[in-house]
């Protein structure tokens, strides 16, 4: 399909979205439970769509729940806005989503590019926003001019977070941890790197004692871990993916190494103490629990509910719509008061999560949870304090 | 700076010979090819990736071992051992008599130039990558633990472990009967004396093709074995490892004089200890830039290798 008609097809599935809530909350009026609406934003068609479909089923799933809970008083509904993560499509669509004041709460957008474009219209709008997912850094810094504040809050964690859980969890419970970091070298490693060994300086008694740059097409690390022994790390921090950290874990294991391993959400995958077996043991890794991290009841339940399995930030995008619920329970119905709401809100996620915003609109507690590999499963410990 | 060179010395170099070894075995599946066609083989590098999945299969289909298993001892480790280094050197070696069947036999009948080998190499080595791609899902493939990483002495404050020892003594015999055979055999002479002029070994009676088809054969077991040695010292394979190695093997072939068999020991050997202490020195990140410094500094002053490449006189 061209883009055109594509993206025009887009504007007019909006157009009907918001014509629709218009007549239908006309009818519904003095029905007995309120009629409410919350939005979902993100790539619903497109390239991108898989991320948008499994975002927005968590919310569905969210919202469901939710009625079914509340029957006799609310009947809240999900308005879908298909941005298809491109920021071109985000700023045709958020005018109309922008202006229609049915719509008190916005989950979403997804995407970074996409949220720059649409903000200027939720701002004017007043439309408070809580993503799931989308994690540029400078939506939430106040110097940028993409700064989303007051109404951009988001969910998720970004790897400047990270880099501190990681540390903080690679070397809890460690006596005077002596610390080697070592990266792959790509876009997503090397600054995470940079954000665990930054708060490696401002963390008491733990010592950086060596790193490396390693790239991610390595499989004999001998010189790699030459380097750890001479630096006499007792935990070793790697900031790229779970393949290589397979590799590297058994080597570090076979050259009789007792230091505590421990990795970022890249190595964050089932295939890594697959791949590693035994070596992986006791491994230390963080990560965003998905739905069936935080329990196979949940997950079960989503699937039965919902006829899929839960997909990508699933967790974050049910977290952010029960924000929304739990304002319309408090008796919110317009979106001055839910902004406020957002703002204030204190509360936990499914996953144990605290869920609370800083002055930025950030999450105010790191969000990256704590695994530990046990018996060859990765055994969430909870989140990272 | 040269704490860790000074401080882990002999690990490092123990790593980088053993390394090394890995690196000759593939670098000599280039080096005979070049020797008897003057053409780089670009399949080599897949070659060699699909005989890692030889052992990966043995240990994991024929002797059923998991990643939880316990490792193989006594003779049941030198049959499992034994059956994947043959297994390996086997699909290695019928991938490179396929290769030469599809790529290089029907071009060189039908008299094309060299560039269009050259690519159809290139095509074949691309087509076999994506369709092991496909088998494995695009996935990282891990090998059961057959081979128990005992330590078994220090020496000079380095660890000796078994793996490492296997992989050196077991491949440094196999270079020695490889560079046996093309030196006393019937089919190494002929080898050899297509080499030197393929003309006037046709004149002799040489068969061509039979001697190319060996020639792709001996080059593929040794790139097999390679394969082997890889997939039980690292205990994982993948679909894309080949261009890192084969990149490396080549290195390690040019170096010692691309076409010479005792080139393509010492570049390999050399290569592994220079990737290994350029790594400890100067980091990581590093290791490639000092290795192609070196490669081209050795090229400016000895154009043809630290060998040359006087293949036809010192080919053993």
């Amino acid at each position: 399909m061209n883009s055109k008609i594509q993206r025009s097809l887009a504007v007019m599935s909006a157009a009907a979205l918001v014509f629709g809530v218009a007549t239908t909350s006309t009818t519904s009026a003095q029905a007995a439970p309120k009629k409410l609406y919350i939005a979902y934003q993100g790539p619903l068609s497109g390239g991108e769509a898989s991320t948008g479909i499994d975002e927005i089923n968590a919310v569905k799933y969210a919202v469901k729940l939710f009625n079914a809970a509340n029957k006799a008083k609310f009947n809240v509904q999900v308005v879908a806005v298909d941005d298809q993560g491109d920021p071109a499509v985000a700023s045709t669509v958020a005018p109309g989503t922008g202006s229609n004041k049915k719509i008190i709460g916005l989950v979403g957008p997804a995407y970074s590019g996409a949220t720059i474009a649409s903000l200027p219209y939720y701002k004017a709008g007043g439309l408070a926003l809580i993503s799931p997912s989308a994690t540029r850094v400078s939506l939430t810094d106040p110097k940028s001019p993409d700064f989303g504040g007051p109404v951009f809050h988001r969910v998720v964690a970004t790897d400047d977070k990270q880099g501190p859980a990681l540390a903080k969890y690679a070397t809890s419970k460690v006596n005077s941890p002596k610390v080697f970091v070592f990266d792959d070298q790509s876009a997503y490693a090397v600054p995470l790197r940079g954000y665990v060994e930054a708060a490696m300086k401002t963390m008491s008694g733990t010592t950086l004692v060596g790193g490396d740059s390693v790239p991610n097409t390595t499989t004999d690390f001998a010189p790699t871990l030459a380097k750890i022994k001479t630096s006499g790390a007792n935990v070793v921090i790697y900031t790229g993916y779970y393949s290589q950290a397979a590799v590297f874990v058994k080597q570090l294991r076979d050259s009789g190494s007792t230091a505590i391993f421990a990795g970022g959400d890249g190595v964050f995958n089932q295939q890594f103490s697959v791949l590693a077996g035994a070596s992986a043991e006791g491994s230390r890794l963080t990560g965003v629990a998905g739905l069936a991290d935080v329990g196979a009841k949940q997950e079960a339940a989503f699937k039965k509910s919902m006829g899929i399995s839960s997909g990508v930030y699933a967790v974050e995008s049910f977290d952010a719509a029960n924000i929304f619920l739990a304002g319309i329970k408090a008796g919110i119905t317009d979106r001055a008061k839910m902004l406020k709401w957002v703002t204030a809100f204190k509360g936990t996620g499914i996953g144990g999560a605290t869920l609370s915003f800083n002055a930025n609109g950030d999450i105010a507690v790191g969000g990256f949870s704590g695994f530990t590999v046990t018996s060859g499963l990765l055994k969430n410990t909870g989140p990272v304090k | 700076m040269f704490a860790v060179l000074i401080d882990q010395f002999w690990s490092l170099t123990i790593a980088g010979v053993a390394l090394g070894f890995i690196y000759v075995l593939i670098s000599l599946g280039y080096t005979m090819v070049y020797g008897v066609l003057r053409m780089i083989n670009f399949a080599n590098s897949e070659i060699f990736m699909w005989g890692t999945f030889g052992t990966v299969i043995t240990n994991r289909d024929i002797f059923h071992y998991t990643q939880l298993s316990d490792p193989a001892k006594g003779w049941k480790l030198a049959l499992v051992l034994i059956s994947a280094l043959l297994m390996s050197m086997f699909v290695a070696a019928l991938t490179a008599v396929f290769v030469e069947f599809v790529a290089y036999r029907r071009l060189r009948a039908k008299g094309t130039n060299r560039l269009a080998t050259l690519i159809s190499a290139i095509g074949i080595s691309i087509a076999l990558q994506e369709v092991m791609r496909l088998l494995t899902a695009s996935r990282p493939v891990g090998s059961p633990r057959v081979l128990e990483k005992i330590i078994l002495t220090e020496v000079w404050g380095a660890n000796i472990r078994l793996d490492t020892v296997i992989t050196i003594i077991a491949a440094a015999i196999i270079y020695f009967l490889l560079e046996r055979f093309i030196k006393l055999s019937r089919m190494g002479k002929a080898i050899r004396a297509v080499s030197q002029n393929e003309d006037a070994a046709k004149l002799m009676g040489v068969n061509l093709n039979r001697v190319i088809t060996m020639t792709f054969l001996v080059g593929g077991l040794a790139t097999g074995a390679a394969g082997f040695f890889y997939v039980t010292v690292f205990e994982y394979t993948k679909f894309n490892i080949g261009f890192t190695m084969g990149l490396a093997a080549f290195t390690a072939a040019v170096l010692g004089g691309i076409g010479n068999i005792r080139g393509a020991f010492l570049g390999g050997l050399s290569l592994g200890l220079l990737e290994t202490y350029a790594s400890a020195v100067l980091g990581t990140q590093w290791k490639a830039v000092t290795v192609f410094i070196v490669l081209v500094s050795v090229l400016l002053f000895k154009p043809n290798g630290l060998f040359g490449e006087a293949v036809q006189q010192t080919r053993a």
